[in-house]
């Protein structure tokens, strides 16, 4: 039995759901003992969260005088710091804005190789699956050395729960304060909630729900789901939605699980944001509308009709 | 008396030959620092004035016949006036100095017949410049055209060239009224008698008018000095510099974007950083501006909302390299100038650089040739190449061309799958085909451009021709990034294309796209691919006028408008084939041209890869260009582009308009 540390991401004090497809993926040999790594967050906070995934450590990782979460060179040292202290070498992460980051410092560190973008690892044999060429070939890669770092690509582990008692500890790393970069603002976009790009479920809006009101009868729909609300060119351009949820070719590239667009006509510039999508579904009143050629399921009809419908109907088999 | 005279005449000989050599030599002093400086600076393309006589010819229609200037009728004629009188008057004043200096010497008495022959000619010119001035005058004080920068050095200018002029006349009205020694004054001076008798000179004693003459002489003198001084620091520095700037101007509407050799391990940067890596001709350019807004007039990104000015660019950067001239010209601190785009230093704005188009509608309509692309597309490499500074939404369109060779990143085994029920043959088997048609990237994923592609298909067939497409061995051509100033990956693809180009050897090269047109044609060969490339509507145009294709009678009746796209209309001058091609299809039906077509033609807002960026900035310039198509009242707005198709589709959407936005090429097919 070894120790598989988890770098966990939190955003609002919260765990971001991303991190629970990376714990079920930490959990794969069912021997190995989880350790969660924590940063300038409430450990009690992340708790419930990383217990039902199976977390049986939760180590907040401090400094003395020091705001890791603003000095990411000296989040990555007491990391390792951490790593040496419990003896672990295999560390995860999300292959995103903050994992590659922190990441990719702690391997520099170290010396050691890091893989980002895997879609899935083998604890055991140490090797991963990663996509080449815009996804166009899979290569599995073995990592060779003491340590074994990734970042996984979010959403591409199904999440799996598996109740634990999490512990929680505390590490504090004996390094000082050094005059490396300090993140000094974070800009954050102004919807403030999933970020689009990590999303599961997608529901989106076109040109006729260019207003606010009308946005409303897509988030109750999506929050059937979990899921969030993107939005086409025009309906940004209209003034009804931000432009950092806006899904194209000029906007976020988003990969979620179900993409509903609602009353998008699926103009290359659009569907160039949203054709990874793993299931498209498309509600147009307009039969030869081009979304109909690109989706898995295409509802001709009036979203005005159908996505109230739907919404209901999912409350029903959620409740 | 006599001898007061006689010390008048000394004083005066010295004092002009003390005038004369102190301004002329501020003056040469000045323009060898102006010349200094257009040498000192480090950029490398080099001008080689080829084509003599085509260029004398430039001369003789653009500076003596001043055509280019009054495409602008009103305020061209103006300047026409005004630059013949001003220069009319020119040899009476070098008379002037030279009597003042010698004071023996009277042109009047040495050469008469010439003399009051020329005397004729500059009265009746010289008024001319104050009927021009007047118009000048009318046009900054009562109409105010946005586009024109109202300052105090217009003013100043009109006001040194008024007082010339007025000095000049009434200069003659005394010779009038002064004993003439012989010479017949009374004929040579039409409008400066009126000014005689205006003011009542003849009714002064002699010694009156003849210190009125030599106090007019002295104004007329000093402000020709003055002006002189004046000029090289000014925005008339383009009295100066446009003459050459002309004579040195690209001699063909087609113009590549100039090579960056991205191999060379020497570089130490790419693209344009500072001012100093400008080359000559581009200083130059700088130079020649006069700031008559011309190019802010049509700038589509001006007239929108946006904070580029092409006016304001150019000016910015003379403003900017002369103030670090000094140092320059020393060959010192080139490299400590502020980078040229930046938001706080330099001349250029980040904004402002990316709002561009690349319509070309500012280097069509300088009257000077001031080439404003050269310097927008370069300093886009170096932002691209050097710094990473470019719109974040370019990302995607750069990995995506970069990993599948299409901006939207639709996998590139799919390029050919438009046509897999078409029987449309590839290169791959039919090598010795007649056409390589080069469909492009919107015209092998995008909705309307495979509408569009499925019309050229349709068309080649019933047309006979023996075509082939390279299906999944096209790339993209490189044009929007390029225009992105992404040279790298362009050329990487450019490279790509051109190895498939010499395997095949086509025997013509067709695309049905307007970026591809424009790349190929005139950016290829520099690559090394020259081959004969033919537009589509240039295309069509020849099936149907060599009988090919034959129209159906009556053809469309229908009235449709005709959008020039920029890179065939303004970049390569096909104007007419796309006119002609509907005057054959739609016999009954009427062309309903928008009120700007052809060079005046207004850009739909996806060139210079803005196709690809968000426009946050002011009004959506398709949004302005749809309402003018929409307000011919015609039922169709046809173009050969399909940037432009998506860009007016978008646009009708968004004005609620009703009309059918397609390519020519689905009209003619429906036609035929």
């Amino acid at each position: 039995m070894s120790i598989v540390a988890v770098l966990i991401e939190t955003t609002e004090n919260k765990v971001k759901p991303a991190n629970f497809g990376i714990l079920t993926a930490a959990r794969e040999t069912g021997q190995d003992e989880i350790y969660g790594f924590v940063t300038g967050v409430d450990p009690q906070m992340c708790k419930d969260d990383l217990a039902k995934f199976g977390v049986q450590k939760i180590i907040s990782i401090e400094a003395e005088g020091v705001d890791l979460t603003s000095k990411p060179d000296l989040q990555a040292k007491a990391i390792i710091a951490a790593l040496r202290q419990y003896g672990a070498t295999t560390l995860l992460g999300l292959s995103s804005t903050v994992g590659k980051d922190i990441l990719a410092r702690v391997a520099a560190q170290l010396g050691a190789p890091l893989v980002l973008d895997c879609l899935s690892i083998d604890l055991q044999k140490r090797t991963v699956r990663k996509p080449y060429f815009a996804g166009k070939t899979v290569a599995n890669l073995k990592v060779s050395g003491e340590y074994f770092l990734c970042g996984i690509r979010a959403n591409s582990i199904e999440p799996i729960e598996a109740q634990t008692a999490a512990e929680i500890g505390s590490f504090r790393a004996e390094i000082g304060d050094d005059d490396s970069y300090v993140i000094t603002e974070v800009i954050k976009n102004e919807s403030g909630k999933v970020d689009l790009s990590e999303a599961n479920v997608i529901v989106a809006g076109g040109r006729p729900v260019a207003s606010a009101e009308h946005f409303e009868m897509l988030e109750k729909c999506a929050a059937t789901m979990n899921g969030v609300v993107g939005a086409s060119r025009v309906a940004v351009d209209e003034g009804s939605a931000s432009h950092s949820i806006q899904v194209g070719q000029t906007g976020k590239i988003v990969n979620p699980k179900l993409y509903i667009a609602c009353g998008i006509s699926g103009a290359i510039q659009h569907y160039a944001g949203m054709k990874t999508s793993q299931v498209i579904v498309a509600i147009n009143s307009d039969k030869d509308s081009p979304i109909f050629t690109r989706c898995d399921y295409g509802i001709v009809g009036d979203i005005f009709e159908v996505v109230p419908a739907l919404t209901a109907e999912l409350s029903k088999q959620s409740a | 008396m006599q001898s007061h005279d006689a010390i008048y005449m000394t004083v005066k000989a010295i004092l002009m030959t003390g005038l004369l050599l102190g301004a002329s030599g501020y003056f040469f002093y000045k323009l060898k620092f102006l010349f200094a400086l257009m040498n000192s600076v480090e950029g490398k393309r080099t001008y080689t004035p080829d084509r003599i006589g085509e260029r004398v010819k430039v001369l003789l229609t653009d500076i003596i016949g001043q055509k280019n200037v009054r495409r602008k009728l009103m305020p061209g004629l103006a300047h026409t006036l005004i630059f013949f009188g001003f220069l009319a008057v020119q040899p009476h004043s070098l008379v002037m100095m030279i009597e003042g200096i010698f004071p023996g010497f009277s042109a009047a008495q040495v050469v008469p017949g010439f003399f009051s022959l020329y005397l004729q000619v500059a009265d009746i010119l010289a008024f001319m410049v104050l009927l021009g001035l007047g118009y000048g005058l009318y046009r900054r004080t009562v109409l105010k055209p946005d586009y024109l920068t109202n300052g105090l050095d217009a003013k100043l200018i009109i006001l040194f060239t008024s007082i010339i002029i007025i000095t000049f006349h009434i200069y003659n009205a005394f010779h009038l009224v002064l004993p003439s020694h012989g010479f017949d004054y009374s004929r040579c001076f039409t409008v400066s008698g009126v000014f005689a008798s205006i003011l009542n000179l003849s009714s002064l004693s002699p010694a009156m008018q003849q210190s009125g003459l030599e106090i007019t002489y002295w104004v007329h003198i000093l402000t020709i000095f003055g002006f002189m001084l004046y000029i090289p620091g000014s925005k008339h520095l383009h009295l100066l510099a446009s003459i050459p700037n002309v004579f040195y101007k690209s001699l063909d509407i087609e113009k590549p974007i100039m090579i960056t050799d991205i191999e060379d391990e020497d570089a130490e940067t790419f693209g344009l950083a500072k001012l100093h890596e400008l080359n000559w001709k581009q200083v130059l350019d700088l130079y020649a501006c006069t700031e008559c807004g011309r190019c802010e007039e049509r700038c589509p990104a001006a007239n929108t909302g946006k904070p580029l000015s092409p006016k304001k660019l150019i000016h910015n950067m003379k403003v900017e390299l002369l103030a670090n001239g000094n140092s320059l010209v020393k060959k010192e601190g080139g490299e400590n100038l502020p980078p040229l785009v930046g938001d706080e230093t330099g001349s250029i704005t980040k904004d402002e650089l990316w709002s561009c188009t690349s319509c070309r509608g500012c280097e069509d309509i300088c009257p000077v040739n001031i080439q404003h692309l050269d310097i927008i597309f370069e300093a886009r490499k170096n932002q691209v190449l050097m710094e990473a500074e470019f719109p974040a939404e370019l990302q995607e369109a750069f990995s995506s061309l970069e990993n599948q060779s299409n901006p939207w990143g639709f996998s590139e085994d799919t390029r050919a799958n438009w046509c897999k029920d078409l029987d449309v043959p590839l290169m791959a088997d039919n090598p010795d085909a007649d056409i390589l048609w080069f469909v492009g990237c919107a015209g092998s994923f995008e909705d309307s451009g495979i509408e569009t592609s499925k019309a050229i298909a349709s068309i080649l067939k019933k047309a006979g021709i023996n075509f082939a497409i390279l299906g999944t061995e096209e790339r993209c051509n490189g044009d929007m990034a390029r225009r992105c100033g992404n040279e790298y990956l362009a050329q990487m693809m450019i490279a790509e294309n051109v190895e498939i180009f010499n395997r095949y050897k086509p025997k013509r090269v067709l695309t049905g796209c307007a970026h591809c047109y424009n790349t190929i044609k005139n950016e290829y060969p520099g690559f090394g691919a020259n081959f004969d490339v033919v537009s589509h509507v240039d295309f069509i145009d020849e099936l149907i006028t060599s009988g090919k294709l034959q129209v159906r009678a009556n053809g469309l009746s229908k009235n449709i408008t005709y959008h020039d796209s920029c890179y065939l209309g303004r970049w390569n001058g096909k104007y007419d084939s796309p006119r002609s091609i509907l005057s054959a299809i739609n016999p009954e039906g009427a062309l309903r041209e928008m009120d700007k077509n052809r060079d005046n033609a207004m850009c739909c807002g996806a060139g210079g890869g803005r196709m690809f960026m968000e426009e946050t900035q002011g009004e959506r310039i398709n949004n302005v260009r749809t309402r003018e198509a929409i307000g011919t009242g015609a039922d169709i707005v046809s173009t050969a582009c399909p940037f432009c198709i998506t860009m007016l589709k978008d646009g009708m959407r968004d004005n609620e308009g009703t009309q059918e936005v397609c390519d020519i090429a689905q009209l003619v097919n429906a036609a035929v």
